[in-house]
């Protein structure tokens, strides 16, 4: 057997990743080709059936039908090479928008979020989805982060308000927010602060939980001691000391909540929401309309890597002694 | 009790203290004046941490009373300093401003600081400056920049050290601080107590107070001897034992000079009465058989 932890060469390692995206992207192209081919397959095989009813119609002589048959005749051929044309044309160019090709992916997926939509032509899918999508999730964060790190850190710093917000803490993080939601929908609404009273609320419990575990294993109380003989007061303790030390764990932390936030946000919009990526999906769903849906999902995943580098970036210039 | 004596920066007066019905210290009667490096030692489980704990603040004794400066010690404070064995630095701040670190929590506020910004800066400056010139005497200029965790147990030990003197405290406490460092740094360490310690005998030639007091918990009875002045035993071993440990021992300590050979045959037999007095069981003697009264003397040797 392989020796556990064994170590292998960095170009190993790179070569190892790139292979995983290409079996990806490959698996995609085959499996969305295979469907394409298929589907013109297909398409062939009901042209050769209409193209043969229609010669055999064609075949029968027509000379002693009453002028009723004759117009109901001339209206079955007409329908017929009108299904003629449309397989000719669909045995050429399979159209599938259950699992697109790349072509069909930019053509009608990333051209069409991109380029203006509507009666007017004045509807920009992704710029309006991503914009109300990134101020519901950045408010909803902001006023989450505010509370969480307050409360977390006094809880961290003092027993009696430890002893107060632990229980419910406890309780509300164990609810899974998407639960909660038709709590928020009736007593909040469908409004603006619905959705940053429902991401706040979300992430408060684990975020404040972890905020305050940090802010007591992560600040031994020889530290604090050191601090007061230090002549510090208790609120430079709690600015300049606590802070300070659980700001990586921190940025840590909120970066490892944007996942359910967005979860959340996502799963609120799909539901109630008029703009947003969540409700830009329910649409094409409903058509079972893959193209954009597919562009949204991956344009969602790459923004949460960037999210991801960008707050480790953070981390990096402002807790140089954290290392990495 | 006595009347504190001028010059006593340390005047622990009954002081006991019991978890449950676990008695740990019992009636401690303990002065110390400035310039004195006094080494406490004892058996483990003795009370030592105790002790150092209830003169730090941390954990008040449950009887008696501790004065640092005259004062009543409550909670931690400025008067007195702590260097702890596992070196306890701020993890998010350089050397440098580790060491800086106590002056501006000492001197500035945080609103000060928020709202007085440019006033700030400039002060600021003269702290990093000072912090500077401290490192500089523990030997550490290079490191200044370093964070703690760039830095050897040896540096981080002697950062700390500079951290807790820059307060300029009345008395600084050291909890066991050299344990976990190698012999080498342990005794380059040892030698830069030993050099504070020739300042107070300077600064009391000229006639001033000597500026470090410094009582050392140790482990090591070589320690113990060769960097203090004066040397206590805590210990459970004595009559009324049952009660906790009080101090057994109390007596002057050979003075040492930096550049004198590390000889510690010349204190062996000091070293033989200490283990007798205060780790031995068996020794259950009273506990003033060992100990020097102190205002008996006309004049203490380090004051």
């Amino acid at each position: 057997m392989l020796m556990v932890r064994k170590p292998i060469p960095k170009a190993l390692q790179f070569s190892l990743g790139i292979a995983s995206i290409l079996l990806l992207v490959g698996g995609y192209t085959v499996f969305s080709h295979g469907r394409a081919v298929r589907q013109k397959e297909v398409a062939a095989q009901q042209l050769d059936n209409v193209r043969n009813l229609l010669s055999e119609l064609l075949a029968t002589p027509a000379n002693e039908l009453d002028p009723a048959s004759l117009a109901k005749r001339q209206s079955k051929i007409n329908d017929y090479e009108a299904q003629i044309t449309r397989f000719e044309q669909e045995s050429q160019t399979a159209f599938d928008r259950t699992v697109p090709t790349w072509s069909s992916l930019y053509h009608d997926g990333l051209l069409r979020v991109l380029s203006p939509q509507g009666l007017k032509k004045d509807q920009y899918w992704l710029a309006e989805d991503a914009w109300a999508t990134f101020i519901r999730l950045i408010s909803g964060l902001g006023v989450g982060v505010a509370l969480s790190l307050i409360i977390g850190i006094l809880m961290g710093a003092y027993a009696s308000i430890e002893s107060f917000f632990l229980p419910p803490l406890s309780f509300l993080a164990k609810i899974p927010p998407t639960a909660m939601m038709a709590i928020f929908f009736i007593l909040v609404g469908t409004s603006f602060q619905m959705y940053v009273t429902m991401i706040a609320f979300g992430v408060l419990p684990t975020l404040a939980q972890s905020i305050y575990q940090s802010a007591k294993k992560d600040v031994p109380e020889n530290l604090i001691f050191k601090a007061y003989t230090l002549g510090a007061s208790s609120l430079e303790l709690i600015w300049n000391v606590i802070y300070k030390q659980i700001l990586p764990r921190l940025i840590d932390a909120v970066r490892l909540q944007i996942g359910p936030a967005m979860v959340m946000l996502v799963a609120a919009e799909w539901m109630v929401s008029s703009a947003g990526f969540g409700y830009r999906l329910r649409l094409f769903y409903q058509r079972t309309d893959m193209t954009v849906i597919f562009v949204y999902v991956l344009i969602l995943g790459l923004a949460g890597l960037v999210a991801d580098y960008l707050l480790t970036l953070l981390r990096r210039k402002l807790c140089p002694w954290f290392g990495d | 009790m006595s009347s504190t004596r001028p010059n006593c920066v340390l005047h622990c007066q009954g002081v006991s203290h019991w978890f449950g019905s676990n008695r740990v210290l019992n009636n401690i009667n303990l002065e110390i004046t400035a310039g004195q490096i006094v080494a406490v030692v004892g058996p483990s489980g003795c009370g030592k941490s105790t002790l150092l704990r209830a003169i730090l603040g941390t954990h008040p004794p449950k009887a008696g009373q501790i004065l640092a400066n005259g004062h009543p010690v409550t909670r931690p404070n400025r008067d007195v300093g702590i260097v702890y064995q596992n070196y306890s630095l701020f993890d998010f701040l350089s050397a440098r401003d580790n060491v800086a670190f106590g002056l501006m929590l000492d001197q500035t506020t945080l609103p000060e600081r928020l709202f007085g910004y440019f006033q700030w800066r400039k002060l600021r400056s003269q702290h990093r400056q000072q912090a500077l010139d401290l490192l500089e005497k523990v030997q550490l200029t290079k490191a200044a920049n370093l964070y703690p965790h760039e830095m050897s147990g040896g540096m981080r030990q002697r950062v700390a050290i500079a951290q807790a003197l820059i307060m300029e405290p009345k008395i600084l406490l050291l909890d066991e601080p050299f344990g976990a460092l190698d012999e080498a740094t342990r005794e380059e360490l040892q030698l830069m107590l030993l050099r504070l310690y020739e300042e107070n005998l300077q600064a009391k030639a000229a006639g001033q107070t000597p500026p470090y007091t410094i009582l050392i918990v140790t482990h090591e009875l070589n320690e113990a001897l060769y960097v203090s002045d004066r040397v206590i035993g805590l210990s459970q071993y004595h009559q009324g034992g049952a009660n906790g440990a009080t101090i057994v021992y109390d007596k002057q300590a050979p003075v040492f000079k930096a550049g004198d050979a590390r000889d510690f045959e010349q204190f062996e037999a000091q070293k033989d009465e200490l283990r007798k007095a205060v780790f031995t069981p068996s020794a259950t003697r009273h506990h003033s058989e060992f100990v020097t009264f102190w205002n008996e003397h006309d004049k203490a040797f380090a004051s």
